[in-house]
């Protein structure tokens, strides 16, 4: 008896599999900030009817939500169906999916290191000379988003792969503006002024930092993220694009004093919240959420563009919560330096479904329908600034366009067993209680090993 | 296990046996700890668990929060003051201080009054009322924070359980790992019940040779079949489905299967079975008349720990079925809760006991069957 019900159970759950339609959230010719004629001469261009497109990425979760409203608006313009099947463990599925021979049409790479890696195991489709050449002419700092998406094929030969779509800003502090009013503290404006700040709130009782590094098998990630902030404010941009290819090894003083400039802030009891033995085990995610109760655990929190994602429900940006430029030192003349990252998109599989994608993601339309909600930031040019969904975005924009200096994600650009292995659980160990000069000496080690 | 106890207690004193059972009892209490915590967490709401631990449900909880005041469009003229006026307590709960400060959020008590800025008071009475007067309008903009110290009584919800079901998508993974889960279980006994008789009683060339790389699959690791297999499947146009999963944990589960149940079989009587070929049963026969019924502890040993492993596999599921939110298992919907809502415990504990609710039902069903099976199958052996 029992067994028929649970085989009917399962027939029942094979009969009602079947695929749902996105939803779009805003109807075309709505709004007038957006820039609906090119969706309709995109929609003009392209006729899909009936095809279909299979897209994974790491985005999960809210991401998942907002990037399927921007598949909705290629479905309408197109009449194919898009598939998302995203979420956690992308890097391993990508990997097993397309060495089995069943890839999807398009991926969502957030480390371009495994892009470059894919590129040279022969599974990408170049994306041409006409994208290459709309990227620089399109894009903020064109050329460095070229060269970003540009890897080598499995004949050496370099060409376009990546085309960079959502883009994180790093460079971010949180913090609650009403606390910050009624302890009477000021934003900080340069790194030493941040660093007094952080003293004056442990002098008058409070806890300034909420670090928290846990993620999973990703833990330690935060942490690279501090490091290559600091490194960019210690040393030159030179020396930051040296450190990525380890033509400045590990080991390099310079690259100590970065990682002691982040102990300063993480290996102090008293500076993070919890003590600095909590730093490695708090996960990323419930970190700032000491910023929200009452009293406050802490004063800031370092983190990405995507973190609001992770705050109390109901949290209003701006109002709420608000965020400033982790500063950079008045006395080391290193003008204004950004640490940012993207996720880029290559094509796994060419059909006439991912080509159109392509070109749908380079029209203003497929950006604006997501900046237009939350966690969005785009290079792109010819997109209307109005539509950002809230004043915070444009804010961020601001940073973005007043950096002297704009850096990828050093650790994505790393080799993945460094970048993503060595370099996380290093900085692990080194919150932890090792010394900078034993985790870097571990991690140099795994580099040349792979050399 | 009990008559072992006592048996060996017999000549020595009942203290030896107090002292095993409450060795027993404070083992099980500690490896049983977790998930009670667990379990507890799962009718506990958001607020509670983030301000005491599990262990604290039955008693009254106390905790920290703000409440905003209402902004410039609720106030309301009385005279010459302007007022906005509301309560800041949540249902149930009892008010024991508040402030108006993150620096000092306990600086008053109920019915005291507060002096602002600009001449604005501030109120709060004990059942949570509050007002908040001033000379003048308010201005535009957001209300003030009021910070309360609140005492709540213990209260226990299944609310996390219907949002897990429903809104999470947890109800349709749990459809679709049962929809792995019962054939990827049934089939590989099938073939294996077959085999492991071939094996056991039927006499032709090789089969010792056979039954020795049967055993040695065993400690083949299935991660290095992963990608040959996907490809295959992906040759033969099975791609991601649920049959390629069924064949493949078929395939992984097959070693174990013929390797217990022959081992049993062997041990059945032989004088049953050379007896009943005197009378001219075929093997067929003897299989499903005699053999299969005498094995039912080994094929329900077996089918608890297949079952089990199916249920909680991630990696082959991941592998051969996809990430396809419409086919995605139960595993799969975990992690990417934990991925999305990775600081919500409420959600993750209820989840997590939706997903073990099954295995422990099959477990005690088929409980008794399981010592008995493995010790048959591992001790007789040969």
């Amino acid at each position: 008896m029992t067994k028929h019900l649970l085989l009917s159970a399962a027939v029942l759950a094979l009969a009602t599999s079947a695929a749902f339609a996105h939803q779009m959230k805003f109807v075309p010719g709505e709004d007038s900030r957006f820039h609906w004629d090119s969706f309709d001469s995109f929609k003009a261009s392209h006729a899909l009817d009936g095809q279909k497109l299979v897209i994974d990425g790491p985005w999960g979760g809210v991401d998942k939500e907002l990037f399927e409203s921007v598949l909705a608006t290629f479905e309408a313009a197109t009449g194919a169906s898009v598939e998302y099947n995203g979420g956690d463990g992308f890097e391993q599925r990508i990997m097993v999916n397309v060495e089995a021979g069943s890839p999807p049409d398009i991926a969502v790479v957030p480390q371009p290191g495994l892009a470059a890696d894919l590129a040279k195991r022969g599974k990408l489709t170049p994306l041409g000379e006409a994208t290459q050449k709309w990227l620089a002419e399109n894009y903020a700092a064109g050329q460095s988003w070229v060269d970003l998406g540009t890897y080598a094929g499995p004949d050496g030969k370099k060409a376009l792969y990546g085309l960079f779509y959502k883009v994180d800003l790093k460079s971010l502090v949180w913090y609650s503006p009403e606390n910050f009013e009624d302890a009477g503290y000021e934003v900080p404006q340069t790194m030493e002024e941040l660093k007094a700040l952080t003293e004056k709130i442990v002098a008058d009782g409070g806890t300034p930092w909420c670090i928290g590094l846990g993620s999973g098998p990703a833990t330690g990630w935060p942490a690279t993220d501090w490091v290559e902030d600091m490194m960019l404010r210690d040393n030159t941009p030179a020396d930051y694009d040296a450190w990525t290819t380890n033509a400045l090894k590990f080991t390099d003083p310079k690259v100590l004093t970065a990682i002691d400039d982040f102990g300063w802030f993480a290996k102090n009891d008293k500076f993070v919240a919890g003590g600095a033995g909590a730093v490695g085990s708090t996960d990323f995610r419930d970190s700032p959420k000491g910023l929200f109760v009452s009293p406050p655990q802490c004063y800031m929190h370092r983190q990405a563009s995507f973190i609001p994602s992770f705050f109390p429900e109901g949290t209003k940006i701006g109002e709420d919560a608000d965020f400033f430029y982790f500063p950079a030192y008045a006395g080391k003349d290193l003008g204004k330096p950004v640490l940012g990252a993207g996720t880029v998109f290559v094509m796994t599989h060419e059909t006439a479904a991912a080509k159109a994608f392509f070109e749908f993601l380079q029209t203003p339309i497929a950006h604006e329908v997501w900046m237009a909600r939350t966690g969005f930031l785009t290079p792109l040019k010819t997109v209307n600034p109005e539509v950002y969904g809230d004043a915070t975005l444009k804010k961020m924009g601001d940073i973005l366009l007043n950096a002297s200096t704009f850096r990828f994600d050093g650790s994505d650009l790393m080799p993945g067993a460094v970048g993503a292995g060595t370099f996380w659980t290093g900085m692990v160990d080194y919150v932890g209680g090792k010394e900078s000069a034993t985790v870097a000496a571990e991690i140099q080690k795994s580099w040349d090993a792979i050399k | 296990m009990n008559d072992r106890v006592e048996d060996g207690a017999a000549g020595r004193s009942a203290a030896l046996v107090w002292a095993v059972n409450i060795a027993a009892a404070a083992l099980v209490l500690l490896w049983t700890i977790p998930t009670v915590g667990l379990l507890v967490s799962s009718f506990r709401d958001r607020d509670q668990i983030i301000t005491s631990g599990w262990w604290r449900a039955a008693f009254s909880s106390t905790a920290n929060d703000f409440v905003r005041a209402g902004t410039a469009a609720d106030q309301v003229q009385e005279g010459d003051v302007f007022v906005i006026s509301g309560n800041v307590l949540p249902s149930k709960a009892e008010l024991k201080s508040w402030g108006v400060s993150s620096k000092a959020p306990a600086a008053y008590q109920p019915g005291d009054i507060a002096e602002l800025k600009d001449g604005q008071r501030l109120t709060v009475s004990d059942k949570g009322d509050y007002r908040l007067t001033s000379p003048t309008a308010f201005p535009e903009g957001r209300g003030m924070r009021i910070f309360v110290t609140t005492v709540a009584p213990p209260r226990l919800t299944t609310g996390n359980y219907a949002r897990v079901i429903t809104a999470e998508g947890i109800g349709r993974a749990f459809l679709n790992t049962m929809t792995v889960t019962i054939p990827a279980t049934v089939i590989p006994i099938l073939i294996a019940a077959f085999a492991a008789y071939a094996l056991a009683w039927m006499r032709f060339p090789g089969r010792a040779l056979l039954v020795a790389t049967i055993v040695g699959l065993l400690v083949v690791p299935l991660q290095l079949a992963l990608i040959p297999l996907l490809k295959l499947h992906n040759q033969i146009g099975l791609n991601q489905s649920y049959l390629g999963i069924w064949l493949a944990h078929t395939g992984f589960g097959l070693p174990l299967a013929i390797y217990l149940l022959r081992n049993y079989m062997v041990g059945l009587p032989r004088e049953i079975i050379e007896s009943a070929r005197v009378d001219g049963a075929t093997e067929f026969q003897i299989f499903r008349r005699i053999v299969l019924p005498l094995s039912f502890p080994a094929l329900a040993s077996f089918a608890i720990f297949q079952f089990l492993w199916v249920w909680n596999d991630l990696l082959v599921a991941t592998v051969f079925l996809g990430n396809a939110t419409d086919t995605q298992v139960m595993t799969g919907a975990l992690r990417a809760l934990l991925g999305s809502r990775g600081g919500d415990w409420e959600i993750l504990a209820a989840s997590a006991f939706v997903s073990i609710a099954v295995p422990l039902i099959v477990f005690f069903a088929l409980q008794k069957y399981l010592v008995r099976g493995l010790l048959a199958g591992s001790v007789k052996g040969g």
